[in-house]
């Protein structure tokens, strides 16, 4: 069998095995020592003396000492941090009073408050629970529709792992080459854009239809607007200057991502502090989340570049571009397809399995079809969206119907998600037409 | 007695995993120390680089084990959650040897080597000229890679244990996810409220 053929079983055993429901992180490395072992393999030569054992111990190390990946066990602290420091409740309660006049206004209020929340934290699971716990009954109960109610908490939960500063950026760039720094000026202006049109059309729904969700009965509104701004100041706004001055600190150049990252999980630390929610039990909860979640990105990352090192060294990459340019396509039909096998990726595995295992497998096609690296990353980004909202595999939807009363169907909650998965797709497809919405950010910082 | 020597692997696994968890508290207060020093006294530290990227490998690396103990490495179990718990371990013990074992294995070994040129010169960073040691970076990988072959072991026992009873055996836990905690209340909560 020639090398670029035992690339591809190796793609293929490799596909079998994730389906089996293996852990990826350790199949990848033990394939690529395998496969690795006899690529290198050299007749004479001592066992441990095979080239592959050097290139794992090489590449653990590179990720061991990678100055991007620093960033996320930061970032994750910084979410677990915020999750517990009592905040949801008040931002959603001062938010649903400052927007009382708006139609649909607790959707809205519902959706600001995910996006927010979730921004912050960039853990979709316990943004969808939380809220599906503290805003989704109360929508029920004042008569908001179940389908609306739903896929404003899915939609707005899943916005966490787009708008930076998210820690999947930080994982595409760690893949990609591309700087982090600028991946999240490229990804603002599409992250408002698809939060801005999720809310605009909640507003249209029940402008449209105010059966959808009934005015609230005004003695539960009616709050001073002085008040109003009180509430908003406890709650609303602590959150929102500790995400900006992260995110500003990143995009002005005044602090690496990681830097940033540890500004932020400090500040979480003190939010926590202000509103009496730090506690010894609660620290010690979040420093022993995010070790367990950094490893499983990490050590995904470990077995991942020991894989794909191998497969290229087999030629497997060669392959697949001669295989993809034989295939005559422009940028529009290559954008397309690529995008649609990660969609359909999307349905089985969770976004970091996508970007650290299948996007690398695009990554060196881009420059034949004049695609930026960057760009590509808004679109991956947009559509991973997808993959917490369409079924079978639609995780915030399963959040949400874990902890729904009992007659909320879970096919209630998908066609709730599937208007706001029709808001990715305009989204992306907006992207594509005016790229500018991409670079305007980026060039407005850091020249051309 | 065999479910006390499994707890005790977790436990194991856990105590080193918590230990190396608290890195991200220093790394949290040691870099916010350094952009506080830069920015507010003009006078960045020579070793905050280092630093940042010692503490992050130390923890993820040496929390493989841990993870691993809690299930938390991801996997594409969509068909795999529907199996039988008999068939899950079935196939999971198979996948173990060809799957977990070669290559955790070679990292010990592979890393040990690696570790050990690095000790032989005392291996400094080449980022700042305060020559930060970065041998003992080194030296995690074959003990990352020893406490992994550790835990597979439980893991692998539990299989059998498995196949042999028709259903997993307890594992330790400590944290849970905050949506895990409290998607397993409401359940206990409604469960309590249905019955008569």
């Amino acid at each position: 069998m020639s090398n670029p053929q035992l690339a591809l079983v190796m793609l293929g055993a490799f596909i079998f095995i994730i389906l089996l429901g293996f852990p990826i992180a350790f199949t990848l490395m033990a394939m690529g020592v395998m496969f690795g072992f006899y690529a290198y393999f050299v007749p004479d030569q001592a066992f441990f003396d095979n080239r592959v054992f050097y290139l794992l111990s090489q590449n653990t190390f590179s990720i061991m000492n990678n100055d991007v990946l620093t960033a996320v066990p930061l970032f994750l602290f910084m979410g677990y941090m915020i999750e517990r420091s009592n905040i949801l409740d008040r931002l959603f309660y001062s938010l649903q009073v400052a927007l009382r006049a708006i139609p649909g206004s607790m959707a809205v209020a519902a959706l600001i408050t995910c996006a927010l929340f979730a921004t912050a934290t960039g853990i979709v699971g316990a943004v969808v629970t939380l809220m599906g716990l503290l805003a989704f009954p109360a929508m029920l109960k004042a008569g908001y529709d179940q389908k609306l109610s739903s896929g404003v908490i899915c939609a707005g939960g899943t916005l966490g792992i787009l708008i930076p500063p998210s820690i999947m950026l930080i994982v595409y760039g760690a893949t990609s080459a591309v700087s982090v720094v600028k991946l999240y000026a490229a990804a603002i202006v599409p992250g408002f854009l698809l939060a801005g049109l999720y809310v605009v059309y909640v507003i249209t729904r029940v402008a449209i239809n105010p059966k959808l969700a009934p005015k609230l009965p005004k003695e539960e509104t009616d709050v001073p607007w002085l008040k109003v701004v009180v509430l908003l100041l406890q709650a609303f706004f602590p959150l929102a200057v500790l995400i900006m001055s992260v995110l500003g600190a990143i995009l002005f150049g005044l602090a690496t991502p990681s830097e940033a990252a540890a500004i932020g999980a400090l500040g979480a630390m003190v939010l926590a502090i202000a509103y009496r929610a730090f506690t010894w039990g609660r620290l010690k909860e979040a420093v022993f989340l995010t070790a367990r979640t950094s490893a499983m990105v990490c050590w995904l990352f470990v077995g991942s570049w020991t894989f794909s090192s191998i497969f290229s060294y087999l030629g497997g990459e060669g392959l697949i571009k001669d295989f993809v340019l034989s295939m005559n396509l422009n940028t529009l039909t290559f954008l397309l397809l690529s995008q649609l096998i990660i969609f359909l990726l999307g349905w089985p595995l969770e976004w970091s399995e996508i970007i650290i295992i299948f996007v690398p497998i695009f990554l060196p096609l881009l420059s034949h079809f004049n695609v930026d690296p960057m760009f590509f990353g808004v679109l991956v980004a947009l559509n991973l969206q997808t993959s917490f909202l369409t079924p079978p595999m639609a995780m915030s939807a399963y959040y949400l119907k874990g902890i729904a009363p009992q007659f909320v169907l879970l096919w209630t909650i998908f066609k709730g998600c599937f208007p706001f998965l029709g808001m990715v797709f305009v989204t992306m497809f907006l992207v594509y037409v005016f790229p500018q919405l991409v670079y305007w950010l980026p060039n407005v910082f850091y020249g051309n | 007695m065999l479910q006390n020597f499994l707890l005790m692997i977790d436990r194991f696994s856990m105590a080193v995993g918590h230990a190396f968890a608290w890195c991200i508290l220093i790394l949290t207060l040691g870099t916010s120390y350094e952009v506080f020093m830069r920015y507010v006294l003009n006078n960045p530290t020579s070793w905050a680089f280092d630093m940042s990227y010692i503490l992050y490998g130390g923890l993820f690396i040496m929390s493989g084990a841990y993870a691993l103990s809690r299930n938390a490495h991801v996997r594409g179990d969509v068909l795999f959650r529907l199996l039988r718990p008999r068939v899950q371990a079935g196939i999971e013990l198979v996948l173990y040897f060809i799957f977990f074992y070669p290559g955790v294995t070679a990292l010990i070994i592979a890393g040990y080597g690696y570790a050990h040129d690095s000790f032989g010169y005392r291996e400094v960073s080449v980022n700042s000229p305060v020559g930060v040691p970065i041998w003992q970076l080194k030296a995690l990988i074959p003990l990352a890679g020893l406490m992994l072959f550790i835990q597979g072991i439980a893991q692998v026992i539990r299989c059998v244990l498995c196949i042999r009873d028709g259903y997993w055996p307890r594992q330790l836990h400590d944290v849970e996810e905050l949506e895990s905690v409290l998607q397993h209340e409401h359940e206990k909560h409604s469960a309590a409220a249905g019955a008569p």
